[in-house]
């Protein structure tokens, strides 16, 4: 079924319709989100409120960029709002160390690369972190990247360039072995 | 050289970055369903209830404290005025001399009355006013038909009640009445002919400006007088 006419059936208010758009593009939009926020319950939440969201706003789609930039724009918008709000309200309550800090699971140290660099990962900021998970890990383009965080595709790549500097010093020493 | 050999290794161990397990799809699109619906999270297979988490819900789909509150306020208030009106009625059973008895006028309870309906009208000049310029737009449609008849319930209530002797203020509670009768029956997706309506019969029917005569400006109503 082409994309143009399953959203005219979900706007007609056909449930199936509902269900095929939701299969569609589910996958996608989870990997994404767990991958920001490594946790399943928060995963499940911000994926639960992307498709109702998009829903309640399908008629505001234009159509100007695909459904699924669409969704992801509005995937990474609702997960970087919970992530900082979960923050705060954990800023607000305990003293912080590392491991606690949100969309940032405990990770036990061990000194091989790829826990090395899931910690400086999580201690990317948050537009870098998302840049750099869309475009190295979850393979989106510049182009998708851009219309989901409302940026210029070179504000994009500039933030992908910055991201991975910030790894690679981080992991310097790995480079030196 | 160095430098590549990390771009590479990065990038392999990149992937492995959060590697997200198998999406619940069922266990998400039955909290979709259900919040959609506004109904009842629905049991999951395994007979756990599924729960709808607050956090996950949009901010713009909870209900608003402010509106909310103003209704609970009035009724308060209006509890209040009943009660020092039962208070201070002349009761059948007292054997005291009637004379002394129906002498003394409920002074209190019209006070209370007058107070709960200026506050009362204050609320729905408001609610009115933030209903035409921002929730006819905005999609909030729901909440302001669960504030509306909140808002009705308190003026029946006054309507019933002495506050409504006065045939100015009769008058205007009738035709208030209907106004939120009318948004109280909105349905979740209003038409635009249902909400052009609505804010037509405001402006034609002169509420809006009734209203604002009615509350003082910038008075706190309930100050000095309880």
């Amino acid at each position: 079924m082409r994309e143009r006419e399953l959203i005219g059936r979900v706007l007609a208010g056909d449930p199936s319709a509902e269900r095929a758009m939701y299969d569609a593009h589910v996958d996608r939009v989870f990997r994404l989100v767990f991958r920001m926020s490594g946790d399943l319950d928060r995963a499940q939440d911000y994926t639960q409120e992307t498709f109702i969201r998009a829903f309640e706003r399908l008629r505001e789609f234009r159509g100007e960029a695909a459904l699924s930039t669409w969704l992801g724009s509005i995937a990474i918008s609702i997960t970087l709002n919970g992530l900082r709000k979960v923050r705060r309200a954990m800023d607000r309550e305990v003293t912080l160390d590392d491991s606690m800090l949100a969309g940032r699971p405990d990770r036990v140290a061990e000194p091989d690369l790829k826990e090395r660099l899931s910690r400086a990962i999580d201690d990317l900021p948050d537009g870098y972190r998302a840049v750099f998970v869309m475009h190295d890990v979850e393979g989106y383009t510049h182009q998708e990247i851009a219309a989901s965080l409302g940026v210029h595709p070179g504000t994009s790549k500039a933030q992908l360039f910055r991201a991975r500097a910030r790894l690679r010093e981080a992991l310097a020493d790995f480079a030196k072995e | 050289m160095l430098d590549d050999r990390l771009d590479d290794q990065l990038h392999d161990a990149a992937r492995g970055y959060n590697p997200p397990p198998e999406t619940p799809r069922e266990e998400m699109w039955a909290v979709i369903r259900a919040k959609r619906a506004g109904g009842q999270p629905e049991s999951r297979a395994d007979g756990r209830i599924n729960e709808l988490r607050l956090s996950s819900v949009p901010p713009s789909a909870r209900p608003s404290v402010r509106f909310l509150r103003w209704p609970v306020g009035i009724a308060a208030l209006l509890a209040i005025g009943i009660g020092l009106g039962r208070l201070s009625a002349p009761r059948p059973e007292a054997a005291a001399p009637p004379a002394v008895a129906a002498v003394i006028p409920p002074r209190v309870s019209e006070v209370a009355y007058q107070v709960a309906t200026t506050e009362h009208l204050g609320q729905s000049e408001a609610f009115l006013t933030l209903f035409r310029a921002s929730v006819s737009r905005s999609g909030n449609e729901q909440l302001a038909s669960v504030t509306a008849r909140q808002l009705l319930a308190t003026n029946r209530l006054l309507l019933d009640s002495p506050a409504a002797s006065d045939g100015r203020t009769r008058l205007l509670l009738q035709d208030l009445e209907l106004v939120l009768a009318q948004i109280a029956q909105l349905s979740p997706r209003p038409t635009s002919p249902d909400l052009d309506l609505i804010t037509n019969g405001l402006e034609d029917s002169g509420v809006m400006s009734r209203l604002r005569t009615a509350v003082p400006s910038g008075a706190n109503p309930t100050q000095g007088v309880l």
